[in-house]
């Protein structure tokens, strides 16, 4: 009776203050000084993984927090070490913690790719992301969706969100203002528009790699349906640069019913008859494949597979690559193979970088059974 | 009744009753009857019953404080640190694209340097770092330490801690990246194989992968500009990166010179990698094998290109500008985009060429502007070769015996009494006259020798 009654006494204001009180000094109480481990198995992970000065590589997080000098100034960032003979690309990457870098030049945005991409199994705090669009109306379009999907992606249960990611905006106007497929495809724009993809994908590679990544993969932003295992499945082969066959699912009307088609031709292996048409090149001319002005007769992977005996694991060697989906070592990029945005022996863009490649000595390879698809427009 | 003057038309800001001062504190409040009350303070005590049991079970449990705490506290308070982490970055390249005046409108300067058993060259280093005038917090530092035998990598940590925590908060940089990478380098470092014919193609091939790896590891979408400078530059301008950024060239850099002996000539020219392409030189490119790389200042390549080294006049313009088409690495201003447009230091045979000269090449095919700066000149250390050791020995042991001798007659004359004044006076006389003498005779000797180390 005694309770009820000063409780009656009291004024609801000072009730209400006291409970805020209260209130205050159990959350004091209960805050934990060190993260908890019991949230999520990878936060410990994650927030040793971080860089304490937002002056780092983009490919870590880094600490909201800064601290200040004893003077009253902003501390200075820190001398990092980092040691590059320490950081490895195996077959075994998951087991070996090894950090992936996806890449997409990002021209429109495609709630399907978001959603692949969530879908992987690869550990999602090895994984960084790293995004470049054009400073133009479909560029802002696009990057205000994709931010849109991040920021749900990122506030998410801890262990799906990805380690961090850059967005980038380039500083150099796209060749065409449409993305429409027609123009797109035409041969006499083909090669102002894969020189100028070649920056983009340089300006994105180049300055977001840093001093962790292990492997980067190249996704394209239209690319809507991958394999769950794709990261695993591609580092498995410990090869420098490996390729999947991109193709794309269709309503085929004369059957009546989804059937898959090639899609992306970049992926050859070469012919005598395009070396003997690039010799006779001037210096600034480009071999273009899936062309019919222009024969090649190389060895596309696009045609090679077997549909009566898929062996998703079969490689072949190739001399030219496409860059819908490629896993490339980062060691590759490190020693300097780039695209290249000019002709380079007649080839651009991701056929120029597998050259670049194989005169830095590494191999190229591809996976005719191993399919990704392409977005169907 | 009504007394406010802000309303003149009589109107108010709120409906009011006729009575505008109705306010009565003593209005009776009807109570509640004892039942309710009853009820109510029953509620009470079970929530208070119910909170404290909350409270216990939350001390006892610690794993349920993770899963409770967000609930009651509504998001006010974190609770892992790992929601302190800042995952997305955004960047807008068109705003780092490099202009004349950097230090104004606050660009950021990558400045890489390579290191590799450079411990004896890093005291000098720093203090030249010490004097940039760039804004230091807009520069970041990366090294890259490979195949190091000596302490360079300790001593490099600790000068680097010490600029970073300087009391002048002006002195510390912005971010500092160490790079280790061995590249299992199998060519010696000193002066004599370095700059062998031989020895030359694969050695510059390997020097680009390093640099690659350097910059690829470092260079950020902050950055406006990228600085490479090696680690021997004995004086240089503290003014350099301005000095160089205010011609807003693609690439940029100064003449090269070292500093020599006397009795070797007193200067000469050092980094033959900065010329402009000849005739002669893509007539030569042309019969060569496409994996052969040509480098430049050796008689097995006559190429006769005009160098940047050579067209310098002491009095002239520091201002003045000059076409390149291959470049040398010790000082190397360039705007971030060459690099980001993918322009690298080709480690295979680019046009014939390798490493530095292979970049100005490759920037020179992507349309960048590539100058040379032929009377703005920066000074490498000299570091004497083996031969150039030699005859400093050699001169050293002459000396000395002169001083011998002269001891000697020194001895003599005091033994024959005279006076030690006089006698002093004679002594330096001579050792004057002796150190002269020396290398006068030895110049002779070694005339043109210093043009055929580089």
């Amino acid at each position: 009776m005694a309770v009820a009654r000063s409780m009656r006494r009291t004024s609801p204001t000072s009730l209400v203050l006291a409970a805020l009180l209260a209130f205050g000094f159990i959350c004091f109480l209960l805050t934990p000084s060190t993260p908890s481990a019991s949230a999520s198995a990878t936060s410990q992970q994650r927030q040793q993984d971080a860089a304490e000065h937002p002056l780092s590589p983009p490919t870590k997080p880094f600490l909201k927090s800064q601290p200040i000098r004893s003077d009253g100034y902003q501390a200075a960032p820190p001398v990092v070490h980092y040691n590059l003979n320490n950081l490895t690309s195996t077959s075994t990457s998951a087991a070996n913690a090894e950090r992936v870098l996806i890449l997409t030049p990002l021209a429109r945005f495609y709630q399907g790719y978001w959603d692949n991409l969530e879908k992987l199994n690869y550990p999602h705090e090895l994984i960084s992301l790293g995004f470049i669009a054009p400073k133009t109306k479909d560029g802002n379009t696009a990057v205000a969706a994709l931010e849109k999907a991040i920021a749900r992606t990122q506030s998410g249960p801890i262990d799906d969100r990805f380690a961090s990611i850059s967005i980038l905006r380039q500083d150099f106007e796209p060749s065409l203002d449409s993305q429409d497929e027609k123009v797109r495809h035409k041969m006499a724009s083909q090669k102002e528009r894969r020189e100028s993809m070649s920056r983009a994908r340089n300006s994105l590679v180049f300055t977001t790699l840093g001093p962790g990544t292990s492997w980067v993969l190249w996704l394209d932003a239209d690319i809507i349906e991958t394999p769950p295992t794709l990261i695993q499945d591609l580092t498995h082969h410990d090869e420098p640069v490996i390729v999947p066959n991109c193709f794309q699912r269709y309503y085929d009307s004369s059957s009546r019913k989804w059937d898959i088609r090639p899609y992306d031709y970049n992926s050859w292996v070469d012919s005598e008859k395009a070396q003997e048409l690039a010799a006779n090149m001037d210096a600034d001319e480009i071999l273009l494949e899936g062309y019919a002005e222009m024969p090649t007769y190389r060895t596309l992977m696009a045609y090679l597979p077997d549909f009566n005996d898929l062996d998703p694991k079969r490689m072949v060697a190739l001399d030219g690559v496409g860059g819908t989906a490629l896993m490339v070592k980062a060691d590759v990029h490190r020693d300097g193979a780039m695209f290249p945005a000019f002709p380079f022996f007649h080839l651009v863009e991701t056929e120029g970088f597998a050259k670049m490649a194989r005169r830095l000595g590494y191999s190229v390879f591809g996976l005719p059974d191993y399919f990704v698809y392409h977005y169907n427009e | 009744m009504n007394r406010h003057p802000a309303y003149p038309k009589g109107a108010s800001a709120y409906p009011r009753g006729s009575n505008a001062f109705s306010i009565s504190p003593n209005r009776f409040q009807p109570r509640s009857q004892p039942s309710l009350r009853r009820r109510r303070q029953l509620f009470q005590r079970l929530i208070l019953l119910g909170g404290v049991s909350l409270l216990l079970v939350i001390f006892i449990f610690p794993s349920w404080r993770a899963a409770l705490l967000p609930a009651i506290s509504l998001g006010l308070l974190h609770p892992s640190a790992d929601l302190q982490l800042q995952t997305v970055r955004y960047y807008d390249l068109s705003e780092v694209t490099g202009t004349e005046k950097g230090w104004e409108r606050g660009e950021r300067v990558l400045m890489l340097t390579p290191l590799r058993d450079a411990a004896s060259h890093l005291p000098m280093f720093f203090s030249h770092l010490r004097n940039l005038t760039y804004p230091h917090n807009l520069i970041d530092l990366a090294f890259l330490v490979s195949d190091s035998r000596d302490d360079t990598l300790n001593m490099l940590s600790n000068m680097l801690q010490d600029i970073q925590n300087d009391p002048d908060p002006k002195m510390s940089f912005g971010e500092i990246s160490v790079i280790q990478k061995d590249f299992g380098q199998k060519v010696q470092q000193d002066v004599e194989s370095r700059h062998g014919f031989e020895a030359q193609a694969s050695r510059r091939k390997l020097m680009a992968q390093a640099r690659n790896w350097l910059l690829s590891a470092t260079l950020r979408p902050t950055h406006s500009w990228v600085y490479w400078r090696d680690a021997d530059v004995e004086t240089a301008p503290f003014t350099i990166i301005e000095d160089l950024m205010r011609h807003n060239k693609d690439v940029i850099v100064p003449n090269v010179w070292r500093p020599l002996p006397d009795w070797l000539g007193g200067e000469q020219p050092y980094d033959l990698n900065s010329w402009q392409e000849s005739e002669t030189a893509l007539a030569l490119a042309d019969t060569l094998d496409e994996d052969a790389v040509i480098v430049e200042g050796y008689a097995e390549y006559a190429t006769w290109r005009p160098h940047l080294a050579y067209l310098r006049d002491p009095y002239g313009d520091p201002d003045m500008e000059m076409e390149l088409d291959g470049i040398g690495g010790v000082s190397i201003l360039a705007k971030a985009q060459v690099f980001r447009a993918g322009v690298h230091f080709p480690a295979f045979s680019f046009e014939k060429h390798a490493e530095t000269e292979g970049f100005g090449k490759m920037a020179k095919r992507m349309k960048f502007s590539v100058v040379g700066l032929p009377h703005y000149v920066i000074w490498h250390l000299y570091e004497p070769s083996v031969d150039d050791l030699r005859h400093m020995e050699e001169m050293e042991l002459e000396k000395q015996a002169l001083e011998r001798e002269e001891k000697e007659r020194e001895l003599a004359q005091q033994k024959e009494g005279t006076q030690v004044k006089k006698a002093q006076d004679v002594v330096n006389g001579d050792a004057a006259k002796g150190s002269e003498e020396g290398p006068i005779a030895h110049a002779e000797k070694n005339a043109g020798k210093g043009s055929s180390n580089k």
